[in-house]
């Protein structure tokens, strides 16, 4: 089996802290709070009132009309990141291969919104699935979002959505990953996007998972997660293709693991056997001993059981070096943007590599006696990051693990 | 392929029956279709007919017990591994059972559209907060992960009508990457009212009921549900556990066709026709090796022009078996219940019918009447969908 190292030219990152791998990675570097009253719907009678949208995003800046009008609020997301990925990597997309140019998408929610609109309508007024616009039951299927995406960008090779929850976009980068290294694609286009929904937002508060006023991963006082939405996108290339085209290389994809609860549908397994088994296998596939992570970036959602169950995960593969180990958790500033997180969070841990900071968990106040880690509180720090884990778990117990390494030639 | 992917138990549940040989005694019976109009928060505008598993009895088969929270989608996916491959989540130890793999196009939208309709109607803070988990679209494959203790790979493809055949793929890149040794792949589908609605709203429904696959009128489509599991497996570890396989994915090739056209198909089938093509490369054969065909045709004009076409071009005069004619339009089932269907066929050296003659879009070999005693070494799967994506098995009779 043809075999091919895997890396990072481009990013696009849409989030509720800034749109654009810059206003990104500025904000996040600040400790920016991105979770504030949802204005999308009404919130009233909830738990909480808050959420992480997306605040700067203008579908107009990347889309054409007929685009905009053709595709869920999800599909924007993901088209206009991978629009940012392809001008970061500098690609010429007329010169690429289309047949071996593919597309790998995660997504929890896929495009709810246009679910929530239809049913409104059949609630206000429409009475009947007649008098629903033609065109809307369309835009639903999540792997629509992965069609858009795919005919943005002219890929004709495989195209994936790999919709599980919120390790989706994980899960779509270990895919790309193999669709290159085994030679099946030079190039991948992969990552994740969820927009708000009343659905999940519903949801959360019905299970009372939802913070009341912020984030706070790792925290004793820690209440819950903040729904959010946002995209991100990876360009993956084969090394190869990145070299005879002298691209920058943000970082490589070293591997990535996979691992399953069999516990329960919305809480962890307290014992964190998936969680353990995914990041394992993810440091077995990257040829990685433990000892040589130095970053971990945490699915460190603010659940009680989510940040307790990862600290034991982080202890039982790190061993005595686990204290030691920097774990951060960004969705303390950009809440949980579902199956974009891990997508966004893989391509901070590129920035964070390339550019040797370390990005915080904001919001963190008291010590927890059961998250004994370093979990970088509340302001950025440099270091020298030369290999990266991202850790990515979901509803129904799917964990994931992916592994990112500094591009040493 | 560089390292075989054998199929070595296979089951499905559609209209056809349930189990493993439910499909191969009921595809020369005439098809069967009930009819479909009210679900429990809305009611489609007209009534339709459909290819519904009407004697669905999960209960029967599963036990009653955990069953209560439970959507259709997940009793179909639960039911089908309960017939076809239980055994195999009975092994010990936990990391060697198989790990799974489901493609869907709409998973629990059931599930998700109702978790909605409840809120509006009864008020978002009295929503049953248990059916927010199966608001996810991975709660078919993730139910089943907790029935049957899977802890190793599980996961959930959804590329529209394509998605149980990416599931396959998907699996296939697994067993050749060295991760799993064993994978349960398959295609799932509910009939739902929201799926329902939006191909009504989409215009390609059959008013008359009836599917007529690669028909000149191109009459529209009848939905159908389903699901249809493959224990996917390496050489190495059918040997190691004695496992007889019933047939190989000797290639498999999934591409992408940007170029929409009528119901959102491109005239020209190049992406099918570069899938036809690559999945024979993928498999080392020229595409005169293939016996049989077993199309996506669904009824829908479009689709079946491009299909025709790519067909009349690659495999002139090469039988062409319609199974949708029998099952209806499965949607994200679709491809993998084609693929049982071809299954039992190939293995019975038989070639089922549509049942009926009509006038075709264009001079195929479609089978209408069922032909025995023709062996065949190879079998292509086709899989073609309105929003692109193309996809082609090759299957090797073993």
């Amino acid at each position: 089996m043809k075999k091919d190292r895997v890396v990072v030219t481009g990013l696009g990152i849409i989030s509720p802290i800034g749109t654009g791998t810059e206003a990104f990675w500025n904000a996040a570097c600040k400790g920016t709070n991105g979770v504030a009253p949802i204005k999308a719907f009404d919130t009233s009678g909830f738990r909480t009132n808050v959420g992480a949208e997306v605040k700067d995003f203008s579908p107009e800046a990347f889309l054409s009309k007929e685009q905009i009008s053709s595709m869920g609020r999800s599909s924007q997301f993901a088209c206009a990141a991978v629009s940012m990925a392809v001008n970061d990597a500098g690609l010429d997309l007329k010169k690429l291969d289309p047949f071996r140019t593919g597309v790998s998408m995660g997504t929890t929610m896929g495009e709810p919104q246009v679910l929530e609109q239809g049913i409104g309508m059949l609630y206000g007024g429409a009475g009947s699935a007649d008098a629903i616009p033609a065109d809307l039951p369309g835009k639903y299927p999540c792997g629509v979002i992965s069609a858009n995406v795919a005919r943005s960008v002219g890929a004709r090779g495989p195209v994936i959505m790999i919709p599980t929850a919120c390790a989706a976009g994980n899960y779509a980068i270990g895919y790309a990953f193999d669709l290159i290294a085994t030679g099946a694609a030079d190039l991948v286009f992969a990552g994740g996007s969820d927009p708000i929904s009343k659905i999940a937002f519903t949801g959360f508060n019905r299970l009372l998972a939802t913070a009341k006023e912020r984030c706070r991963p790792f925290d004793k006082n820690r209440d819950g997660m903040c729904v959010g939405e946002g995209a991100g996108m990876l360009a993956l290339e084969s090394l190869t293709h990145a070299t005879a085209r002298g691209a920058n290389i943000y970082a490589e994809v070293l591997g990535y693991g996979l691992g399953c609860d069999a516990f329960k549908m919305t809480i962890p397994d307290p014992s964190g056997s998936g969680g353990i088994l995914a990041l394992e296998r993810a440091l077995a596939n990257a040829g990685i001993a433990p000892e040589r992570v130095d970053y971990v970036n945490a699915h460190g959602t603010g659940t009680e059981e989510n940040d307790k169950t990862e600290t034991l995960i982080v202890k039982s593969v790190f061993g005595a070096r686990a204290k030691s180990i920097p774990v951060s958790s960004i969705k303390s500033m950009i809440g949980h943007t579902m199956g974009a997180a891990s997508a966004i969070e893989a391509a901070a841990c590129a920035l964070i590599i390339s550019r040797g900071v370390i990005l915080p968990t904001i919001n963190y106040g008291e010590p927890d006696p059961e998250c004994d880690i370093d979990c970088v509180p509340n302001a950025a720090r440099k270091a020298d990051v030369r290999v990266a884990v991202s850790n990515a778990y979901a509803f129904g117990g799917n964990n994931s693990s992916l592994v990112l390494g500094k591009f040493g030639g | 392929m560089d390292k075989k992917v054998l199929i070595t138990h296979a089951c499905s549940i559609s209209c056809l029956g349930a189990g493993p040989d439910a499909t191969a005694s009921s595809l020369s019976a005439p098809p069967k279709t009930s009819t479909v109009k009210d679900f429990e928060f809305h009611s489609l505008p007209r009534e339709r007919r459909c290819f519904g598993i009407s004697d669905f009895d999960p209960e029967a088969i599963l036990g009653k017990k955990g069953l209560r929270t439970k959507d259709r989608a997940t009793k179909l996916l639960l039911s089908s591994i309960e017939l076809g491959c239980k055994g195999l989540f009975e092994q010990p130890p936990e990391a060697r059972r198989p790990a799974l793999c489901i493609g869907t196009a709409f998973g629990s939208v059931s599930s998700i559209g109702d978790f909605l309709s409840d809120a509006i109607v009864n008020g978002p803070h009295n929503v049953n907060p248990q059916a927010f988990a199966n608001t996810v679209i991975n709660s078919p494959a993730s139910n089943a992960n907790i029935r049957y203790g899977i802890k190793t790979l599980s996961s959930t493809i959804s590329t529209t009508f394509n998605a149980g055949l990416d599931a396959l793929a998907y699996a296939a890149m697994f067993l050749r990457r060295g991760y799993e040794q064993t994978v349960v792949a398959g295609g799932l589908e509910e009939i739902s009212y929201y799926a329902c609605a939006g191909l009504e709203r989409a215009g390609v429904l059959s008013s008359s009921g009836t599917l007529l696959p690669f028909g000149k009128d191109g009459g529209g489509t009848v939905v159908g549900e389903g699901c249809a599991v493959f224990c996917c497996e390496t050489e190495e570890s059918a040997r190691s556990r004695g496992a007889a396989p019933i047939a190989e994915i000797a290639g498999i090739a999934s591409c992408f066709d940007p170029a929409r056209g009528p119901a959102g198909f491109n005239p020209a089938g190049e992406g099918a026709r570069h899938a036809m093509k690559q999945a024979c490369a993928d498999a080392g054969i020229p595409l005169s090796e293939i016996g049989f065909v077993a199309a996506s045709a669904s009824g829908v004009a479009a689709a079946d022009a491009m299909e025709a076409n790519a067909l009349a071009e690659l495999l002139p005069n090469v039988p062409v078996v319609a199974y949708k004619a029998k099952t209806g339009e499965c949607i994200g089932a679709s491809p993998c219940l084609s693929l049982s269907c071809a299954l039992a066929d190939m293995k019975r050296n038989r070639l089922s019918g549509t049942g009926a003659a009509y006038p075709l879009c264009r001079d195929i070999n479609l089978v209408t009447d069922t032909r025995q005693g023709f062996r065949v070494g190879y079998v292509l799967v086709n899989s073609f969908s309105c929003d692109g994506f193309c996809g082609s098995i090759v299957l090797r009779n073993v």
